[in-house]
């Protein structure tokens, strides 16, 4: 704690360093007290690393008098500042030898908090040593409220798709149980419910990318994923990432095998049939390719289907059309083995 | 409307005798004060209202009950995060897990007894 006698003689020194940066930078502090752009600079050689100025605009965004900033340390306006990550940010950027910038939440001096863009450079003497930082900061108020109002938006047309889905599931429900066979119908339900889900999961990850784990997991709950008492699939892979596309198009695929497996399949024997799925990534000259299996065991012995089925053309189809990849489905008599090759990108890998 | 009609009917071949549906706080208030409910399948977003004051109640009341939501278990105020979720949309044989899980606890009741 300062006592009174060191404050007011500290903010002399800084009342003089003031002098002496006007004399030395002339028009350049015309110019900076000017500008739109709110400003501030600080000694670097003062233990403190006190304001030694602030333009017009950094006053009006942050509504103190100029007495009040100068020879306060930047981290007076922080929201909270004992917030260890950002003020390690401050102290790295007001203590460091290179440029930093990051984003900050100040506080004004009549109380709201706004998130500002604090971008800081240190400038240096003729020998080098860095004896101020020059700070400038964009106020993002109205970003950051954009930005909600997007997510908002987005969260909103993600509902009103789920509700669609809902309700066109609900009205064949109502129109066909009863009038039309029991497996058409659970079909039908099923592929809009595994579409309705994959949307749901993307929806949830502002449509970026999502898990190749969180997709199985979403869709094979409903075969019994995660049923502890029985363990029917065993899942092995690192994690990968999906764009929206590959996500929708392996939902698809992965609930076609599943509703096969259940019907004729590892899963149509409960106490038996098992289902293994495993992928790995590997490096190749086109860029990373996914091997992944799906091999089912234990089930009644396989009959090779004497047509093919909107299943298997959603299979084949929509990972050779949708994501150029390579799709081989054997009905050995053993279980069904599905094999898909397809293009992953390395960026989107966590 | 219809996805609830859904939900009553899929909820009848699970063999659950079904009360309501109650579509606002008020309604479903009303209904757990006035009829014995073993368990209850609660959304999260009532048509904008949210749900909370209904678990509240059936928290009070001992009544085993999921929420069921179309967003992440993050979007919900902390001290609801502990309650089971029925991530939407979901299948027929989900719920019925979950109604399977929520009528038949994993342990024993426990008892408290205050005697003096």
């Amino acid at each position: 704690m300062l006592s009174k006698t060191n404050k007011s003689k500290e903010q002399k020194a800084a009342e003089s360093d003031v002098e002496g940066f006007r004399k030395d930078l002339g028009p350049f502090v015309v110019a900076a007290e000017t500008t739109r752009m709110p400003m501030l600079f600080t000694d670097a050689r003062a233990p403190n690393q006190p304001l030694i100025f602030a333009n017009d605009s950094f006053l009006t965004l942050v509504g103190y008098d100029r007495e009040e900033v100068l020879g306060q340390r930047f981290d007076f306006l922080m929201v909270r500042p004992t917030d260890p990550h950002a003020l390690a940010q401050v102290e790295a950027a007001f203590g460091g030898g290179s440029e930093g910038s990051f984003d900050i939440r100040c506080r004004r001096k009549d109380g709201p908090a706004f998130w500002a863009a604090l971008f800081v450079s240190p400038i240096r003497d003729q020998a080098g040593d860095v004896v101020q930082y020059f700070a400038s900061l964009v106020d993002l108020t109205e970003h950051k409220q954009e930005a909600e109002r997007l997510r908002f938006l987005l969260d909103e047309l993600n509902h009103r798709t789920q509700n669609m889905l809902a309700n066109v599931q609900a009205i064949t429900a109502q129109t066909l149980r009863g009038a039309a066979d029991k497996q058409v119908v659970d079909a039908f339900e099923g592929r809009i419910l595994a579409l309705s889900k994959a949307h749901s999961l993307l929806g949830r990850k502002h449509w970026e990318t999502v898990s190749l784990r969180d997709v199985i997991e979403q869709i094979l709950r409903p075969f019994g994923l995660s049923d502890s008492r029985v363990a029917r699939f065993s899942v092995e892979g690192d994690d990968v990432r999906l764009h929206p596309k590959a996500a929708m198009t392996l939902a698809m695929v992965f609930h076609e095998l599943a509703t096969n497996a259940t019907n004729h399949g590892a899963l149509s024997d409960r106490v038996t049939g098992k289902i293994a799925i495993a992928w790995q990534v590997q490096p190749t000259p086109q860029g990373d390719r996914m091997r992944l299996r799906w091999q089912e065991s234990g089930g009644p012995p396989v009959t090779p289907p004497s047509r093919k089925g909107f299943g298997s053309r959603l299979i084949e189809g929509g990972l050779a059309q949708e994501l150029h990849g390579e799709v081989r489905l054997d009905n050995d008599p053993a279980g069904v083995v599905c094999q898909i090759v397809m293009p992953v990108s390395r960026e989107l890998g966590v | 409307m219809m996805v609830a009609w859904l939900l009553e009917d899929t909820l009848a071949e699970l063999g659950c005798a079904v009360v309501g549906p109650a579509a606002g706080v008020k309604e479903a208030l009303a209904m757990i004060d006035a009829k014995v409910i073993d368990v209850a399948v609660l959304d999260v977003n009532l048509n904008g209202e949210m749900s909370y004051p209904i678990a509240d109640a059936l928290v009070v009341r001992g009544v085993p009950f999921v929420f069921s939501t179309g967003y992440g278990k993050d979007r919900m105020p902390d001290g609801y995060q502990i309650f089971p979720v029925l991530q939407k949309p979901y299948h027929a044989s989900e719920l019925s897990d979950m109604l399977a899980k929520l009528l038949t606890p994993e342990k024993p009741p426990t008892a408290l007894a205050i005697v003096s």
